[in-house]
């Protein structure tokens, strides 16, 4: 299986964030892998270790990206595309799924993995565009993947605890849930022999996309306590009393 | 503003977050001077779309299809895109489920357009209307608008509106019209089988949006079932501070701070919590925050939207019993 | 059961990517490449140097003040003022006197203290930028990775085995368990830093010590960002007395960066006599001079750590070489304890390592009889020059402040040698004097704005460890900790270590150790200071450990 696995580089999730604007100050952060898409180049790594074929890393972003493209290919993925774009945080989901089909569209693959949402943005939607732009059938929020004679068969979650298996044919886009695998180690050999693995650099504008935008992150902030901390007194049963009165009927979250 | 609402059902029971969207589209509609259409998607769907129209909207679409009975995201796209063209509405609402997550993204780019998904509320400004959704897992917010021609299309988060504050019809009753829509079976791809309930693995308390969460105060694991009594009361999880996982007394998955789940429900009530920065930076994204402690310099208050200092273990029977009166 | 390790070999396996072990790296990567270019032979590959670093990225245990003395970086990269992420030249250096309320400026700055000539700089971006030349030239650079276990060959080292991972907290395989590699290599270099792991075995076992044994300090520090105006970049001052007691050795530091950002911090020795003294609570404190006080006024904490640093100068330094290894920078206490200068001392270190490295590789003899050089390189060069001036410095101030300043005023006319050479040293914890039901000191609490507690200030060092995993921190005997502990000293692992990784928790009607594991910044005070040396500082799960961004 050819599997092209799509993964994000994020602020590093303790990094101390300092607005601009709309997007954060780059200097002086830490960058990582983003954690949902870590669980997706496992699931890929996987089905490569069960059925054959190639895993290949795809990251849209500035330089910076190639750290987080080296640790996917330490873990194991084959080859990776980075498309290079100094501003792609200031893309909308359609824009970057865009970008991101029309490189995966150059290559011959079974499967398109995505996390599904990145820890900064959190868009949550690059998978589902992809299938779009991609024409392509898809499912999200998988637990599960069983490919037999050509076809899959996926474990869904839904919300309250249930779950659905549905069938799906290769080729197709999925999002993968987090937290449904242990992520591997990049081995010391890893490591090495991804210094000798291919990264193809190649720019945004080069894939002659468009891109305008359908959105516009207008500012960013921390959201501020407009109230001040209303203590609630009196015996316990007496503030236990107030206190569901408030959750009722002032914050209206009962 | 012209608006559809595209509520969530699935073998003929609600998904309830579809009334708090109909809620967002009800204030939406009073500051822009609209209207709403709200939608009913699958096969027979007459009862529900009757429940509708008791609803102050303006019309109600049953969207009947053999095809659509069982969800797929061909079928309700292939679907939608079609309402959406009869329709054209200024603004597709949507509740941001797990449903909603698989379909609206690819449905809003048929259409040439972008979603603003997982917003937490909307406010204008002028001319403008902005959403605002959490951004960096909640420790942020962000004012999105949307560039280019409507349809607009955007889905709002669990608990951003209260369901309760629907407005009924102030007439009676809106119109139900069935819109007929064109399927063919090759067209949807995935084929869904059966669905079914397991107890999961793991807790996802990203996602649930009533949170009861213990700290040292609870001093010892026996205590922890006063505090599991709160949260059945309220309907809520519980969690717990890293001390708590640390000690084995509650599994790690249950954990909130840096080091654990970075959470923000409509309310979190934080028990013998004393507000180190470490556990405060996995929940002050919440919308409401009470805490109970009974040091009142605790840094839990400078967050908490209300604070009781107290004794926990006198206040947890006590809300206990509070909040199950509510309840009846 | 044996455990199936799979065994990778290398020509020289660096442990740390610091100042000293990069520094080595880099430097013998240079060599090679020059030998390869003449056609020298054997040929020799840079790509079989392995250096091994525990932190998730390079630069993310690194911490110093720090001022630099760039001697060191302009040998191993000349054109350093070209690329080097050096922050600003010193353009004022202060010697400062603290009394609670008042600040003096000696009127002439001590020579130690004078330090024209010299950058303030972020160790860690500096070392960052440095390892970027190292994977360049072609050095295997594996982050995240720890060295665990010497391997011992008779009478020296034959390489390390790295930390198992995936290991859950009960000792348990998960589900990706992978254990440790066996790498062995004709020549180790341990690059650990001040007390490394590695280092400690090796003294031990192969009695490398000296005629002291290493003594330490620890550094507390803070980055903050403050108002303009407040501090003009390059103005650095060095502060005595309060709130330390004469009979304490240490003193705060408060270095001027470049854009509003100043660095700030207190060093004690570890050898003083109230075991229950809190370091990091006496660096609040002192924050709360009115000196520090308006410096900060208005400014944002942007990140803190702490550090051991070896004190014990020329006297303490281990022997540095064994068969199949050598041990540079702050693991072999290349420290000038009187100039708080140890970076620029560290890269020469690593250099001169280099080359005995390159010597052995060509004569193919990685043996003690060869790398011996190494010590004879570092006598002659300025590492020795700089050392054995101040050989009995910091000895001096065993009996305080006032013996220290006539003592060392002696050795600075007599080039060293003062009225006892050598002068001998005791382990720090060794100063600890029984509490006798003393009853234990209030906890220091922290304003939340100019001075914090230490979870707060730990949470500020970026610090993350996989939470499922053995605690690193193997107690001995915990039985001490509960019983004599308790009694003779009331529990110091509680004071001083600066990310409250250990507390005295009631058990019953006793107390006992709880280990917040998940804290640990990686500074080997436990380890350092423990009165009854049975806490052993082990390396966890590669990748853990603080984020020292910008320190």
């Amino acid at each position: 299986m050819n599997i092209i696995v799509c993964i994000k580089q994020v602020p590093a999730k303790d990094a101390p964030l300092s607005i601009a604007g709309n997007w954060i100050k780059e200097s002086d952060i830490g960058f990582e892998m983003n954690e949902p898409d870590s669980y997706a180049l496992e699931e890929a790594l996987r089905l490569k270790e069960k059925n054959g074929g190639e895993v290949i890393v795809l990251s849209l972003g500035p330089e910076r990206v190639k750290q987080t493209i080296k640790e996917a290919l330490a873990k194991g993925a084959d080859r990776a595309i980075h498309i290079a774009d100094e501003n792609f945080a200031q893309l909308d989901p359609l824009g970057s799924a865009k970008v991101l089909a029309a490189a995966i569209g150059k290559e011959k693959c079974d499967l398109v993995l995505t996390g599904l949402q990145s820890d900064d943005h959190g868009f949550g939607q690059t998978g589902v565009l992809l299938a779009g732009l991609l024409n392509l059938p898809h499912a999200t929020i998988i637990m599960q993947i069983e490919v037999q004679d050509g076809k899959m068969k996926l474990k869904r979650e839904l919300e309250a605890g249930w779950f659905q298996w549905i069938e799906c044919p290769l080729p197709a886009v999925l999002s993968i849930q987090s937290g449904i695998n242990k992520v591997r180690y990049a081995t010391l050999k890893g490591i090495m022999a991804a210094k000798k693995k291919e990264i193809a650099t190649i720019t945004r504008e080069s894939l002659g996309v468009a891109a305008e935008p359908t959105q516009t992150i207008e500012k960013i902030y921390v959201p501020t306590k407009t109230k001040k901390t209303e203590f609630l007194t009196g015996t316990p049963k007496e503030a236990a009393a107030k206190l569901v009165e408030k959750l009722k009927f002032e914050a209206r979250v009962i | 503003m012209k608006i559809l609402v595209v509520t969530e059902q699935r073998q003929g029971k609600w998904n309830n977050t579809s009334f708090e969207t109909l809620v967002a589209a009800q204030q939406i509609a009073a500051a822009t001077a609209g209207t709403i259409t709200a939608a009913v998607v699958g096969k027979n769907v007459t009862t529900l779309a009757e429940e509708l129209a008791a609803k102050n909207v303006a019309e109600v679409l049953a969207v009947e299809n053999e095809l659509l009975q069982n969800y797929t995201p061909d079928g309700y796209c292939i679907a939608l895109k079609q309402i959406v063209e009869s329709t054209k509405p200024d603004l597709v609402l949507f509740p941001h489920t797990y449903q909603v997550r698989d379909f609206a993204p690819k449905l809003a780019a048929m259409l040439g357009r972008g979603m603003v998904g997982d917003c937490v509320g909307f406010r204008r400004e002028g001319e403008k209307l902005i959403f605002v959704r959490q951004m960096f897992q909640g420790k942020t917010a962000a004012d999105v608008s949307f560039v280019g021609a409507t349809p607009w299309f955007a889905s709002f988060q669990s608990g951003a509106f209260r369901a309760d504050m629907l407005e009924a019809h102030a007439s009676g009753k809106a119109p139900v019209n069935t819109a007929k829509v064109e399927l063919k079976a090759e067209d949807i791809r995935t084929k869904p089988l059966e669905l079914f309930k397991e107890a999961k693995a793991s807790v996802d308390l990203t996602q649930a949006p009533l949170i009861v969460a213990i700290g040292r105060g609870i001093k010892a694991p026996e205590n922890i079932a006063q505090a599991e009594a709160v949260a059945k009361a309220l309907g809520g999880e519980i969690a717990a501070s890293r001390p708590i996982c640390d000690e084995g007394w509650l599994p790690m998955e249950r954990q909130i701070g840096s080091s654990g789940q970075t959470v923000a429900p409509k309310l979190y009530l934080a028990l013998g919590i004393s507000g180190a920065i470490q556990h405060v930076v996995g929940m002050k994204g919440s919308r409401t925050i009470v805490a109970v402690n009974k040091d009142q310099n605790a840094p839990i208050f400078e967050i908490a939207d209300y604070g009781i200092v107290g004794d926990i273990f006198e206040i947890m029977p006590a809300l206990t019993e509070e909040l199950q009166k509510a309840k009846s | 059961m044996a455990i199936q390790r799979e065994q990778l070999d290398a020509d020289v396996l660096i442990v740390g990517a610091g100042p000293a072990g990069l520094s080595c790296a880099l430097h013998l990567a240079n060599l090679i490449k020059k030998h390869n270019t003449s056609g020298a032979k054997p040929e020799l590959s840079a790509e079989n140097i392995y250096v091994l670093e525990k932190g998730r990225e390079i630069g993310a245990h690194q911490l110093s003040g720090a001022i630099m003395n760039p001697k060191a970086l302009a040998e191993l990269v000349p054109d350093f003022e070209k690329s080097a992420p050096l922050d600003t030249l010193v353009t004022d250096s202060a010697a400062l006197l603290f009394t609670q309320k008042s600040s003096f400026r000696f009127p002439v700055t001590p020579p130690p203290f004078n330090n024209a000539g010299n950058f303030v700089i972020s160790l860690n971006k500096l070392v960052k930028w440095l390892g970027g030349l190292v994977e360049a030239a072609g050095v295997n650079v594996f982050k995240e990775f720890g060295g665990a276990e010497l391997i011992f060959a008779e009478n020296g080292i034959a390489g390390v085995i790295t930390e198992d991972k995936g290991v859950d907290k009960n000792g348990k395989p998960k589900d990706n368990y992978t254990p440790g590699y066996k790498l062995r290599a004709k020549v180790t270099v341990l690059a650990e830093g001040p007390r490394g792991s590695l280092t400690k075995q090796l003294v031990e076992n192969q009695k490398l010590d000296n005629i002291n044994p290493q003594t330490y300090g620890i550094g507390i520090k803070e980055l903050w960002d403050v108002q303009p105006g407040k501090i003009k970049p390059g103005f650095v001052a060095h502060t005595l007395g309060w709130p330390l007691s004469t009979k304490m050795y240490g003193g705060g530091w408060i270095y001027g960066l470049s854009n509003n950002r100043v660095s700030i911090g207190l060093v004690v020795a570890l050898e003083y006599a109230d075991p229950r003294f809190d370091p990091h609570a006496a660096f609040q404190i002192w924050k709360t001079h009115p000196f520090v006080r308006n410096l900060l006024e208005g400014g944002k904490l942007v990140r803190y750590g702490a550090k051991s640093l070896p004190y014990g100068g020329w006297y303490s330094m281990p022997r540095n070489y064994v068969d199949g290894g050598l041990i540079v920078g702050d693991s072999g206490s290349f420290l000038d304890s009187q100039r708080l200068k140890g970076v620029h001392l560290a890269m020469k270190s690593g250099m001169l390592a280099a080359e005995t490295i390159f010597e052995a590789l060509k004569a193919g003899d990685t043996s003690a009889r060869t790398l011996k050089l190494y010590q004879e390189k570092i006598d002659r060069s300025y590492i020795r020059e700089e050392l054995w001036k101040v050989r009995n410095f910091h000895q001096s101030f065993h009996n305080g402040l006032l013996d220290g300043f006539v003592l060392s005023g002696l050795q600075q006319i007599s080039g060293g040698r003062g009225l006892i050479d050598p002068m001998h040293a005791h382990p720090g914890y060794e100063a600890y004097q029984q509490i006798y039901g003393r009853p234990a000191p209030e906890r220091f609490k922290g304003d939340g704005k100019l001075t914090f507690d230490r979870l707060t200030d730990v949470y500020h060092s970026g610090t993350r460890h996989e939470e499922d995993q053995p605690c690193h921190l193997k107690v001995l005997d915990l039985n001490i900790c509960s019983t004599r502990c308790v009694e003779e000293y009331g529990n110091p692992c509680q004071y001083f270590c600066p990310a409250a990784v250990y507390e005295m928790a009631k058990e019953g009607t006793g107390l006992k150790l709880k280990i917040n594991a998940a804290n640990c910044v990686h500074c080997k005070t436990c380890d350092i200071a423990d009165p009854y040396q049975i806490i052993n500082w082990t390396v966890p799960e590669g990748g853990g450990g603080p984020n020292y961004e910008g320190m």
